[in-house]
């Protein structure tokens, strides 16, 4: 199907079946890397699962950000209290980018026992007008949790119905966490509200008065204008490093949809390019944008590491004839940061490491902690699908030895076994994701961390200086472990890593 | 206040609450009966809320889970869950595992009464309560266990033991000062001769939990956290409960002590002895505080933001301790009118005869005009008394409200972005020189 076929629905399709995305698997880098096109086609199941995300939260790490719009969550009033975490991303995102520390607005119809059994659309209609009336935001973005998603409740048809009587723009959001065990379609559910609510065909937009000068110039600037895509994986200091990169190769950045008004998504639909920073988050809205507004993409490296960040750049520079010039800022930022780099090698070469995150970020990240003379000895993948598969092979190429991929949506029972096994000497993962480790004594990094660098150049050295200063004095997490233990019983790991995963 | 919609709400849902209370029980595992991001939503929450607390031996993204999908919404979750405990006993390292179920199993009316009491047939220690989150907040939740555990944990018949008492009320994360204010209500009671089994402090065990009904009395240091638990307590087992404001600082610290002396027949004198001695022990500690307690003016307006635990504790340590003027106290809570009730009268009379405004109200943003409407900020004369020189108590959601006025500010009820908590507390006599000293080092934070 194509994707403007797609976004013809109210809610966006869920990754498993639109990409084939999977959550359980156990196989090794070469494993993977040898499969090839659509490697895996029939998800498995555990028989035995420790609770992860759902797609609510990731979409609320992107609709918290956006100023002048008002978070209603639709669902128990527990659901999108992730946003006091969040909360700390919108007031600093907000302080390095505008100088301003504001609280994000979330709101929760919190739908009771008698809603359950009545339906929640009244009060949702009621609990917008109010919204619009007490916050008098742009936006107003309706969230759907779990509960209506069961007990029927229709929010696009309420979103519809009350549209006219407020002076918010609606934007219905479908995050019923249930119907998807793949996360990552928040970023599709998001885009797809975006672009079904949001986003203006060009003969909609005429001037009130014509300015030809005016608009040569603007088409002349559209015409090197990117998009960059963030959905929160980058803080303001990443963001920085790429538009660097992307301004020494003469062109103007729009960066989008984090902390971005609608007027930054409306001149989207007019770039010339759309510039991914991973598949994972991007792949859905960038078809469309370019299915619907005939803006074209690229979507294949994400730049972190050195040798994908030059990648990176040279997919965008082919597209406007920047390769030459895409050739000297590649050579002389490699040139300058293999001099910095010099400090730090000793104490990284030959040590081992596992890296655990999204798909995408993981893979790259490895390669970046190769580049930096880590031994890679285990990944483990939130989920899985055809993008990464080029991936797999870059580390497979490199591999000194086969090593062992964990697709799990998190699962740190499955982790404990196999870091108890591999004893790293260091271990990066996600938010919430490095206790268990941590907890083994071994040493450990955020993977992933808005307010830290980790992207382009900058972020190659960023890292490098954080992972010196943690392998520097690891005493922490060593003394945790001689005090504290994990909750897994002491058969479990003599049990092989893989054993509670059913193949479909 | 709004009707239709609760902003930012300052707690998680019934299970929320649910699974942080196992989590903070000795040796406990959770087992959550619901969808796959409930788990995470929680540990999101406590990273942003908790004074930088999440989980504990077994939370966080650790704890078990069936994460339900489409498939048993349709054809019903009891088979997935029973498998899931199944292996949870063979993988996990727990001596008491807890199943609470979510909104989605809980809709599609899952039967897991039905399934825990199969594995306590076979003599696993498994207890299972309602938790699905539409049922309330996370304080509710916290009820919910403890209801569950009294009712099928807590053994019965116990002989019992003179001088024990159970003691709860403070909910764990979202109070982020749960570890030290148990500690400081624990020595409290302690000081005057008694036993206690306070279930989640660190120091306590299963073993406590399960003979809790050897008590002579349970106290519950709050009006409204863990009522409903008391109720069933008392019950199940027969034993009664004495609910009492959590004590705050010294004023507070005297009239707990002495009403938990009047109810089990303490010697007062003994109570009385401990009451002298301990005040004269904080008042040591403020001697050198009182030059310049004058001399930078530290006296100050206040606004008191808090759950139904800390807002009115907070506001009469503000009035009767420290010598301050909380003329605005605002609850967080959604509260039945007899709770408003409870705590309105926790209020009145107080010690110092100063009178706060107590007002109900779950939005955040709403104080400002709860604020201006006793008293405006501006007037179009020469003279004016406006709230100045003030201070902000309440959550780091406050802040906006501390800068709109001007006003130093310390978080310190749900949440509790901006501090790291380990054991401190603000509970017993040691608890007021705590607070004493975040809150007036807020006041000279320039300095």
């Amino acid at each position: 199907m194509s994707t403007i076929e797609y976004f013809k629905h109210k809610d966006p399709p869920k990754r498993e079946e639109r990409l084939k995305a999977c959550i359980a698997h156990g196989d090794t880098v070469c494993g993977l890397a040898r499969k090839g096109k659509g490697c895996l086609t029939q998800d498995g199941e555990r028989s035995f699962t420790q609770g992860s995300i759902c797609l609510l939260l990731p979409a609320l790490a992107m609709l918290n950000s956006l100023p002048d719009n008002v978070v209603l969550l639709h669902s128990a009033l527990g659901c999108g209290s992730c946003t006091h975490s969040q909360n700390a991303n919108v007031r600093m995102g907000g302080n390095v980018r505008w100088g301003r520390v504001k609280d994000g607005v979330w709101l929760s119809t919190a739908l009771d026992e008698t809603d359950v059994i009545s339906g929640g659309e009244p009060k949702l209609e009621q609990a917008i007008i109010e919204a619009d009336r007490r916050y008098r935001p742009r936006t107003i973005t309706v969230v759907a949790g779990c509960v209506p998603g069961i007990i029927g409740d229709d929010i696009d048809g309420v979103a519809q119905k009350v549209q006219p009587q407020v002076a918010a723009r609606i934007l219905p959001v479908h995050c019923e966490g249930f119907k998807t065990k793949i996360w990552a379609t928040a970023y599709d559910a998001v885009f797809h509200a975006v672009g079904r609510n949001l986003l203006e065909d060009p003969e909609e937009r005429q001037p009130v008065l014509p300015d030809e000068e005016g608009s040569g110039r603007e088409k002349i600037r559209l015409q090197r204008t990117v998009n960059l895509m963030n959905v929160s994986s980058m803080g303001r200091v990443d963001e920085v490093e790429l538009e660097r990169l992307l301004n020494s190769l003469g062109l103007e950045v729009n960066i989008f949809p984090v902390f971005s008004r609608p007027d930054d998504m409306v001149k989207a639909t007019r770039a010339a390019l759309s510039i991914s920073t991973c598949p994972t988050h991007d792949d859905y809205f960038l078809s469309y944008l370019h299915e619907r507004f005939g803006v074209p993409f690229v979507l294949k490296h994400m730049p972190i590491g050195i040798n994908n960040t030059g990648l990176w750049i040279r997919d965008v520079a082919t597209r406007f004839g920047q390769e030459e010039a895409a050739e000297r800022l590649i050579a002389a930022e490699e040139a300058e940061l293999e001099e910095a780099l010099a400090e730090f090698r000793p104490l990284f070469a030959g040590k081992t490491v596992f890296v655990s995150a999204g798909e995408f970020r993981a893979l790259a990240t490895a390669k970046l902690l190769e580049e930096l003379g880590f031994r890679v000895v285990g990944i483990r993948s939130f989920h899985h699908d055809a993008y990464a598969e080029g991936e797999y092979e870059k580390l497979a190429a490199t591999a000194g030895e086969d090593y062992v991929i964990d697709i799990a949506n998190v699962q740190p029972f499955e982790e404990a076994n196999l870091l108890s096994r591999i004893r790293p000497d260091l271990f990066l993962g996600h938010a919430n994701g490095n206790m268990t480790a941590a907890k083994l004594g071994i040493p450990t990094h955020v993977i992933y961390n808005t307010g830290l660098a980790y992207i382009g150049y900058r972020g190659v050295y960023e890292i490098a200086r954080r992972l010196h200063r943690q392998l520097r004095n690891p005493i922490y997490n060593r003394k945790l472990s001689r005090h504290l233990q994990l909750p897994y019983s002491d058969e479990w790991y003599g049990e092989s890593p893989f054993s509670h995963i059913k193949t479909g | 206040m709004s009707s239709h919609f609760i902003e930012r709400p300052r707690y998680v849902c019934s299970l929320g609450g649910a699974a942080a209370t196992v989590t903070a029980l000795p040796g406990a595992i959770p087992i959550l009966h619901a969808a796959s991001g409930c788990a995470g939503n929680f540990a999101w929450t406590w990273n942003g809320g908790s004074g930088l607390q999440v989980g504990g031996y077994c939370g966080s993204l650790t704890v078990p889970s069936s994460n339900v999908q489409e498939h048993e919404v349709v054809f019903g979750g009891t088979d997935r869950l029973t498998e899931e405990i199944r292996n949870t006993l063979r993988i996990m390292k727990g001596e008491l595992f807890v199943v609470l179920t979510g909104c989605v199993t809980e809709v599609i009316g899952d039967d897991i009464r039905s399934v825990v009491s199969g594995f306590r047939e076979e003599g696993v220690a498994i207890v299972g309560a309602e938790t699905g989150g539409f049922k309330g907040t996370s304080y509710y939740g916290y009820d919910l266990v403890l209801q569950a555990l009294f009712r099928d944990y807590v053994e019965k018949g116990t002989p019992p033991v003179n001088g024990l008492v159970n003691l709860w009320g403070i909910v764990p994360y979202m109070d982020q000062f749960w570890r030290g204010n148990i500690e400081g209500v624990r020595k409290l009671l302690e000081s005057i001769g008694l036993t206690v089994n306070s279930f989640f402090a660190t120091d306590d065990t299963q073993a406590g939990l399960k003979n809790a009904a050897a008590a002579e009395l349970n106290i519950v240091v709050s009006d409204v956290y863990g009522i409903e638990a008391a109720e069933t307590f008392r019950e199940v087992h027969g034993i009664p409960y004495l609910p009492l404001p959590l004590p705050v600082g010294p004023s507070a610290s005297d009239a707990f002590l002495r009403e938990v002396t009047e109810r089990l027949g303490i010697d007062p004198t003994r109570t009385e002895a401990v009451i002298v001695s301990e005040n004269s022990r904080y008042y040591r500690y403020l001697e050198p505080l009182t030059d310049c307690y004058n001399d930078l003016d530290l006296q100050r307006y206040a606004v008191v933001v808090g759950d139904a635990n800390y807002a009115p504790a907070l506001a009469r340590f503000l009035a009767d301790d420290l010598g301050w003027l909380p003329e605005l106290t605002v609850c967080t809570d959604q509260l039945g009118e007899d709770e408003k009730e409870r705590l309105g009268g926790r209020l009145r009379a107080l010690e110092s005869g100063f009178s706060t405004n107590l007002v109900f109200e779950t939005d955040g943003s709403e104080v400002i005009n709860h604020l201006n409407s006793s008293r405006p900020r501006y007037a179009d004369r020469k003279y004016h008394n406006p709230f100045s020189p003030a201070f902000v108590l309440g959550s780091s959601l406050e802040r906006e409200l501390a800068q709109g006025i001007g006003a130093p500010h310390l978080s310190v009820s749900f949440p509790v972005a901006n501090r790291a908590v380990l054991d401190r507390g603000y509970t017993g006599y040691s608890g007021g020189l705590r607070l004493t000293e975040d809150i007036l080092s807020a006041v000279v934070a320039a300095r």
